[in-house]
């Protein structure tokens, strides 16, 4: 019998429609003998586009469905799910990537209107071999790990620990709080980052259900959602436990391993390092928490200076803006004045950003207490050098001021270099570990920026806090609530559907010589000793698709990818 | 009518395909020439997969995934490394330039480079022409 397919081409409002024919495309699909039916629409991931699909299934007797939209990255799961509500296996379904990888690539709306027509008929030849799946589900542990205990992870922690969950709180450092234990006041609203989390370590310690792991790491991680094994060892040079090894197990994994300062010595030109009262953002934060402004001398400083973006926003180091910097700028201005009222402070930036709530009227609160605010250009920067015996500071400060056109020199006794955030040193390693990706700059990398941000693509790995980019703490404790949250779900349903995508053995075909045992990267092989034959064990199986490349007998198929659909696919494409 | 190649593209879902599709959301133009589908790693790309698309009239095949080390299945890129030159070995045996088959890492933040390769090894293979194999097997490849 001939297989009846519906093919849905998305405008995407404008997105594809401008570039691509989507009328031309429809056309086209359906001459094919396959094709039912052929629709265009707006928005095919709306409400009323779903319906469009589950609608034809009932009225139509589909049996599979193509949509050439965005990405399937995007948005294969809703149209699958689209699927299964009319009653079809959701594996019945392909997507043609019209979006990304043509409209929005694309100029000449000719060729993009041939691609896609490629593209969405190779998706056709590839569903008609398409084969109903059915889903495992598997038990969800209970547990979750989560990684590094600042903010974020004493935020995740609590949420989860307090919904009556298990969770190990796995620490690399031998005491809580992360990069907020070193901050004096938070901006806007000056009030005392120790107590912020003074409260939430209390918290922690007093919880049942909270195993705390300071001075430890994270070895290995095997597994799969719901069911990963974690081995952690203890670190440190001597004391009791060290190199210590441990298994746990655990459902989940939060990584939240926070930021580490950018180097202010790799700015050769501010003269860190060299001269004695230049100093970052966290020496002063020191400075603040003794509860003493000075300068080297032990002299109460009559000039201050702040310079910002040191490491960010610069060809040559960091591009990206580090976010916090700004309003911890101003915090500064506001502890100085309190601290030396006769303090003459001055703040050289390049773009003032306020963005957060309360920012902006934080701004002008600080412009009222007397701060001489000098702009500078992006690519130039301030140059500061020793003052002579003559003068009444120890530093003079000469700035190319964007706002008057002048070349304004100021005196400074202390001069605050305002470091960015940057990716943590051992990053890569935690990514590999956990198995996620990093970005450019080393920040990991969420399975949808805007519409999935704290998961990753490793099923079961969420990540919250300034790990993922550059954030200040009420974006970072939103989003260790989000993964918190997101995992309590997941515990609340106890088991949890795995992808019905894995490698299969055929007992006629293979020839037992072994080739896919050694191959694959989990262990997922096992050789039976009286058959003589491999056998796959489906749960551990991630579905790479290695064995099936490597089998000469042709032996293994891997479900949902098979030789077959490929073979298909690739004949469309090249129509 | 200059000679548009047709190249198929073969990116592994986690890296790659990310990255084409950060070119895709960062809006960087590339040729229409190369036309992807999409395995779950670049392991899975099984020497027939070229072959077939030769015949099928691809003048190029352009596979690529995670950097070394950076495999979402840990090592899955490594047996790619060892497999391709072997079958541009083979593939060179019959007469099949070295550059219409090509294999490269790009990671899911690398959109720009994704787009680079693409408008590269366009050029290079407009420049070759267009494969004999598929001259040979279609009488006119260009009129599919």
């Amino acid at each position: 019998m001939k297989a009846k397919i519906g093919v849905y081409i998305c405008h995407c409002g404008s997105n594809i429609a401008k570039i691509v024919d989507c009328e031309a495309v429809r056309e086209y699909i359906s001459t094919l003998p396959e094709v039912a039916i052929a629709r265009t629409y707006k928005y095919m991931c709306s409400n009323p586009g779903q319906d469009l699909i589950v609608q034809d299934i009932k009225e139509h007797g589909l049996q599979r469905v193509v949509v050439a939209a965005c990405s399937p990255r995007m948005h294969e799961r809703t149209f699958r799910a689209a699927l299964q509500a009319a009653g079809l296996n959701p594996y019945m379904f392909e997507m043609a990537n019209i979006r990304e990888q043509c409209s929005w690539v694309h100029d000449d709306p000719q060729a993009a209107t041939e691609k896609a027509k490629a593209l969405a008929q190779a998706a056709v030849r590839r569903v008609v071999h398409h084969e109903a799946l059915e889903q495992m589900t598997v038990d969800m542990c209970p547990n979750t790990l989560v990684i590094g205990a600042g903010i974020a992870g004493l935020t995740a922690t609590l949420e989860l620990a307090e919904a009556g969950q298990k969770v190990f709180l796995l620490e690399k450092q031998d005491h809580l709080g992360g990069n907020l234990a070193r901050v004096d006041l938070t901006a806007p609203y000056l009030d005392s980052a120790r107590d912020l989390l003074i409260e939430r370590i209390t918290r922690v310690r007093s919880s049942g259900n909270i195993e705390l792991l300071l001075n430890s790491r994270l070895q290995q991680l095997q597994g799969y959602v719901g069911n990963f094994t974690a081995t952690l060892s203890r670190t440190g040079h001597d004391g009791p436990g060290t190199g210590k090894i441990r298994e746990i197990q655990v459902g989940n994994v939060i990584v939240c391993t926070g930021y580490r300062e950018f180097a202010a010595e790799r700015v050769t030109h501010f003269g860190y390092g060299k001269l004695p009262d230049v100093i970052t953002s966290f020496d002063f934060e020191k400075m603040l928490q003794a509860g003493r402004i000075e300068c080297c001398d032990g002299t109460i400083p009559k000039y201050a200076a702040i310079i910002h973006c040191v490491g960010s926003r610069s060809a040559e180091f960091h591009g990206y803006c580090s976010r916090v910097c700004c309003m911890t700028a101003l915090k500064y201005v506001h502890e100085i004045k309190s601290a030396v009222p006769s303090c003459y402070v001055s703040d050289l930036y390049i773009d003032m950003h306020a963005f957060g709530k309360g920012h902006e009227d934080f701004y002008r609160r600080t412009s009222e207490v007397k701060t001489m605010f000098l702009m500078f250009g992006k690519g130039d920067h301030p140059i500061i050098r020793s003052a002579g015996p003559k003068d009444d500071c120890k530093m003079l400060i000469e700035v190319n001021e964007q706002l008057s056109g002048e070349l304004i020199e100021i005196p400074a006794d202390l001069v605050i270099l305002m470091v960015g955030m940057e990716a943590q040193e051992d990053a890569m390693e935690t990514a590999r570990l956990v198995n996620i990706s990093q970005d450019k700059e080393g920040w990991f990398i969420e399975s949808h920026p805007k519409l999935d941000p704290v998961a990753t693509t490793t099923d079961g790995i969420f990540i919250a806090g300034t790990c993922v980019a550059p954030k200040d703490i009420p974006d970072t404790v939103a989003q260790a609530r989000a993964a918190a949250a997101r995992i309590l779900a997941r515990i609340a349903k106890g088991k949890i559907a795995v992808d019905a995508v894995y490698a299969e053995i055929s007992d006629d075909a293979c020839s037992g010589c072994r080739i896919c045992n050694e191959l694959c990267p989990y262990s997922a092989i096992e050789y039976d000793d009286k058959k003589k034959r491999s056998h796959v064990i489906s749960a551990m199986c991630k579905a790479c698709g290695a064995c099936v490349a490597a089998c000469p007998s042709g032996a293994i198929k891997g479900r949902h990818f098979t030789d077959q659909q490929i073979l298909a696919q690739i004949e469309g494409v090249l129509r | 009518m200059s000679f548009e190649p047709r190249i198929l593209g073969i990116l592994c879902n986690w890296c790659s395909y990310a990255g084409a599709d950060l070119a895709g959301t960062s809006r960087i133009h590339y040729p229409p020439n190369v036309r992807i589908i999409r395995v779950m790693c670049s392991a899975r790309v099984d020497p027939t997969f070229v072959v077939k698309a030769l015949v099928s009239g691809a003048d190029g095949v352009l596979i690529c995934g995670c950097h070394p080390g950076d495999c979402h299945y840990s090592e899955g890129n490594y047996k790619t490394m060892r497999r391709i030159p072997l079958l541009k070995k083979v593939l060179k045996d019959f007469g099949i330039e070295d550059e219409r088959v090509r294999l490269e890492w790009i990671s899911a933040s690398e959109g720009q480079r994704f787009a680079d390769i693409v408008k590269d090894m366009t050029e290079r293979i407009r420049v070759l022409g267009p494969s004999h194999v598929a001259c040979e097997l279609h009488a006119d490849p260009r009129e599919r």
